[in-house]
């Protein structure tokens, strides 16, 4: 078939050359298919036919491009230079709306009809240069010049009409389309949500990022990866107002995420999925946006759930170890944070990682049993530290410390006590000297100085707390009340308890209610005492009534605990006091089930026994003793072993007892210092 | 003029008024002609600078601070333009209020503002209710993923992450909940950064430095330094010191540095406070080895070290044909006007 007519005339006056058409090879059903038929309207600038198969090698001579194309090449030949400003001068006269007009009946003509033909001669018969993706490509090559000029807005524009005009092509979405016309659909894709979010037009960022990811645009498994990550991150960060994506059809059981931040979960998710399925290559800012958010909803088991399924040779195990060691301590498994921790610091696995040894120290520093090898921790973190950081030596030293006094707790040797003791002391004292802001740190030191009977150092280190942490800790008032009750200074620790009590809000002030009691018991004035008890039970009962409505069950039951082991001594002491002896014991034990240390059940079982004859003073003695193994200070504990003892006839050992006991009385708080930590 | 109770504010006019009743001047020509004036006073430097200069001057805060009542009252008038510009100075509010009550001093006028709001966030939510998540699990599926679900199969259950615990109502600010109470506030403004000029947030960084009360290995400088007011009109300026920092104070923070650092500010200076506030806010997590803010900021100090993935360059492959007559064509196409 002859070539259109030349459009000389119908060209701009400027244009000295007229191109003309280009020839279509003589391939009958192609040429039916494709050429508009005379009869259509030939548009001005040029009803250019799409070239059929093997038009690169039959071009005829002479000129065979039209002024579209012609711009387009040549835009894209000075963007190739790196000549934006020209290239975008070329590129301003194109008429992208025009030449979409002329290219959609040819182009959407083939979708429907003729399927296994066309789609074969698809790929062949719309070769490289054919002008509908030169024109698409040129706008998309605009736009991005735009952008490089930090002209985001319009940019941002001048993309969208490439995504519109090919969603108007292929309404039914994109088919297997030529590659480079994928190509250009998939960059335009892609920089259009970040073109709206330089312009600042978040809401049109978040409407394009959604367009990019659920219509179907045929993108390439790594160019989605990337917008979803950005989007991710974009949701994470960004604070939009946000809003539901809209759902065209309601899948049975689909999630639809209700915020931004479960959006931006499921997204991430996603990738990683992706990521084990080999679609795309590892981005460790992926773990970083999970670990982020995930720990900000305090849900670190997913987290080590998404990082247990990470292959190995991603991360050096003794990192993913350490990492899972941190997520197991957020959800209370010390134990097994412990583990991973040991496997971790292996002398010959990752020895020196100075975080790892620092939450190990601080894992052993809570309980009794492991504190010498919370010692050895916190030594190897204070020699690692010991040139370069003092800000970590005096978390070392401060860990170090604490394991050193539990240990002094647990050691059964007078001599060995003390000489720990006084380590203890050291140590918080040079971490001090390092650190002086550390508010937990001069706690630590005034419970260490109270329980030595250092009391006027515990008052110098309560009132530092307090000072430190502006009254909104209750532990410090309370530490300060129990010392100075000890120094035997009631009025003033009551004093101390009521300014207490008015910087605490109603649901806290449990624990200074108890104080309050004792002191007023101490201080032989039961009526208010019984005020005071009657306050407390008001707050517990109201607690329990707000823990039926809280919906965590693991907040009640915490919530509850505390109160287990101290209602059930109460409940014995009840019972013992009506002389129900089997209730009593019945009770003491199940209270010192709940709480392997809780000494005052203790003592209560050994006295109870001390009293029901001379089969019982062996068991008797057993309790009390281990009592005093916890808490040495307890005089109670050594006053009825000093009854214990005179009962078998041990007069001297009874006499010191009572010794022990009396000259306890005198530097005795209300309430034991173990109780406030 | 101190003990007549200010008239009450209905309308950004009255506000306007009020303020420069306040500051002692008229505000700032451009304020009152602007289309919308409240907005335009959200974004104003001068009014924000003479604004924190009076906020961060020794003796604020108190019962009877003028402008503390002021914002007070420009909140409760329920313009939503008004709210955004009082919801400016919640940085500095915050970073005033939290040093100073470490030291107990009266701030009666700082509390009223503080609770206003914190009524404002728990209504927000519908009573106080607390914040939840729900964790996707890709089993279902979702609109960017196929799942395959068995047929008849209920979709599987999902946990729920409480981001936010519920809000109790209070009519004082107790010591033991004031960290809960700002932390509240904290989250209201975080709620509106989007909206928040960059001034505002530069303020917050800044704050957050010195909250957090460690140095920052970037800074190399000694451990006492800290950053010097902004205004540092009246002479010596206060030291903004160091506060403790429950999680419930934290985390706020540190959502609202992680907008800073990696959300679409566009702002090079603002991302290079926002990295220091991240890295102090670690150190002091270490302090005391708190898991959860350690991972959390870990995790922001390494995201603030990557680069992120660029989208690839367009590749030009395949000669072009017609190169004769495209330089042909080519001095005309540039020489024309469109």
């Amino acid at each position: 078939m002859a070539s259109d007519p030349d459009d000389g005339g119908e060209m701009p006056p400027a244009e000295a050359t007229s191109p003309a058409e280009a020839v279509s090879d003589p391939s009958a059903e192609a040429e039916a298919e494709v050429t508009a038929p005379e009869d259509e309207p030939v548009k001005a600038s040029g009803g250019s036919v799409v070239p059929a198969a093997g038009a690169e090698s039959s071009h005829p001579e002479g000129l065979s491009l039209n002024y579209e194309e012609a711009r387009a090449l040549l835009g894209r030949l000075e963007f190739q230079k790196g000549n934006v400003e020209v290239a975008l001068r070329v590129f301003d006269g194109i008429d992208l709306q025009a030449a979409i007009q002329q290219f959609q009946p040819s182009l959407s003509d083939k979708t429907p009809s003729k399927k296994g033909r066309t789609k074969s001669e698809l790929p062949s018969s719309v070769s490289q240069n054919n002008p509908a993706s030169l024109v698409l490509e040129a706008i998309y090559l605009k736009s991005l010049s735009l952008q490089k000029l930090g002209k985001s807005t319009e940019a941002a524009n001048q993309c969208k009409s490439v995504l519109d005009s090919v969603e108007s092509i292929f309404q039914n979405g994109t088919p297997d389309i030529e590659q480079k016309l994928q190509e250009t659909v998939n960059k335009s894709v892609e920089l259009l949500p970040e073109a709206w979010k330089h312009a600042g037009s978040y809401q049109e960022a978040l409407a394009s990022y959604r367009r990019a990811l659920l219509s179907p645009w045929n993108l390439d498994d790594e160019c989605r990866t990337r917008i979803q990550k950005r989007y991710a991150s974009f949701l994470l960060y960004s604070n939009i107002d946000w809003s539901p994506p809209s759902m065209a059809q309601q899948v049975e059981g689909c999630f639809v995420p209700k915020n931004n931040v479960e959006e931006a979960l499921l997204l991430l998710m996603i990738v990683l999925r992706n990521w084990y399925q080999g679609k795309t290559h590892w981005d460790p800012s992926v773990m970083e946006h999970l670990t982020y958010a995930l720990s900000l909803c305090g849900e670190p088991l997913v987290l080590a759930k998404q990082l247990e399924e990470v292959l190995p040779g991603i991360y050096p195990r003794t990192e993913r170890w350490a990492t899972l060691a941190l997520c197991y301590y957020v959800a209370g498994q010390k134990d097994i944070a412990l583990n991973f921790l040991r496997k971790s610091l292996n002398k010959l696995e990752n020895p020196n990682d100075i975080l790892a040894l620092l939450l190990a120290a601080k894992i052993c520093s809570k309980d009794h049993h492991i504190s010498s090898e919370g010692v050895e921790y916190a030594r190897r973190v204070i020699a690692l530290a010991e040139s370069s950081d003092s800000h970590l030596k005096s978390v070392g030293l401060h860990f170090l410390g604490t394991c050193l006094g539990n240990k002094s707790k647990v050691v059964s040797s007078d001599y060995q006590r003390s000489l720990l003791q006084t380590e203890t002391l050291k140590s918080l004292t040079e971490s001090i000297s390092l650190n002086r802001y550390n508010a937990d740190l001069i706690f630590d030191m005034g419970v260490e100085y109270a329980e030595q009977r250092n009391m006027n150092a515990a008052l110098r280190c309560a009132k530092e707390f307090i000072e430190a942490t502006g009254g909104s800790v209750s532990k410090g008032w309370r530490l300060l009340a129990l010392v100075l009750s000890a120094q035997q200074r009631f009025l003033e620790a009551e004093v101390a308890t009521d300014a207490a009590l008015d910087e605490t809000a109603k649901l806290d002030q449990g624990s200074l209610l108890r104080v309050k009691a004792k002191l007023k018991v101490a201080q032989s004035s039961p009526m208010e005492a019984v005020e005071a008890y009657r306050a407390l039970l008001a707050l517990v009962q109201a607690q329990k009534n707000s823990s039926a409505s809280c919906k965590n069950a693991i907040e009640k039951a915490k919530a509850l605990k505390s109160y287990s082991a101290a209602t059930l001594h109460a409940e014995g002491y009840m019972h013992q006091a009506r002389d129900q002896t089997k209730d009593a014991l019945a009770a003491y034990v199940n209270a010192f089930s709940t709480e392997l240390e809780h000494v005052p059940s203790k003592v209560a079982i050994g006295a109870m026994l001390s009293k029901q004859g001379p089969r019982f003073l062996p068991a008797a003695r057993c309790f009390l003793s281990d009592a005093l193994r916890v808490e040495p200070t307890n005089r109670m504990a050594w006053l009825y072993l000093g009854k214990v003892h005179r009962s078998d006839g041990r007069i001297s050992d009874a006499a010191d007892c009572f010794q022990a006991a009396v000259m306890l009385e005198e530097s005795d708080p209300v309430e034991s210092f173990s109780s406030l930590s | 003029m101190p003990n007549d109770a200010p008239p009450p504010i209905h309308s950004t006019k009255d506000a306007l008024d009020a303020l420069a009743g306040i500051l002692g001047g008229a505000l700032p020509g451009s304020i009152a002609a602007a289309d919308d004036p409240a907005a335009a006073l959200l974004s104003d430097p001068d009014v924000a600078s003479a604004v924190s200069g009076r906020l961060r001057g020794s003796g604020s805060g108190a019962g009877n601070d003028s402008l503390c009542r002021w914002l007070y009252d420009a909140f409760r008038s329920n313009v939503p333009e008004l709210q955004l510009a009082v919801l400016r100075f919640v940085p500095t509010l915050a970073g005033v209020y939290l040093c100073r009550a470490v030291s107990r001093k009266p701030l009666a006028g700082f509390e009223a503002v503080f609770l206003v709001l914190y009524a404002h966030a728990a209504a927000q939510r519908g009573a106080g209710e607390a914040e939840t998540v729900s964790l996707p699990n890709l089993a279902n599926p979702s609109p960017y993923h196929d799942a395959k679900v068995p047929p008849k199969a209920k979709p599987a259950e999902l946990d729920v992450a409480v981001l936010s615990p519920p809000l109790e109502p209070h009519g004082t600010v107790r010591a033991t909940r004031r960290a809960r109470i700002v932390g509240a506030v904290l989250q209201l403004y975080h709620g509106k950064l989007a909206h928040m000029p960059l001034s505002s947030k530069m303020d917050f960084c800044e704050f957050c430095v010195a909250w957090a009360g460690t140095h920052s290995k970037l800074d190399g400088a000694d451990k006492q330094r800290l950053p010097p007011a902004r205004d540092a009109a009246g002479g010596g300026a206060e030291k903004w010191r160091r506060v403790p920092l429950p999680w419930e104070l934290f985390q706020p923070v540190l959502q609202i540095v992680a907008h800073c650092l990696l959300g679409p500010t566009g702002s090079d200076e603002l991302k290079a406070q926002a990295a220091r506030a991240a890295e102090c806010l670690y150190w002091r997590a270490t302090e005391t080895v708190d898991a959860r803010a350690v991972l959390a900021t870990r995790s922001l100090v390494r995201l603030s070290q990557m680069v992120e993935e660029p989208i690839p360059e367009p590749s030009f492959s395949g000669a072009i044909e017609n190169m004769a007559e495209l330089e042909a064509m080519r001095a005309n196409i540039l020489n024309s006007k469109n």
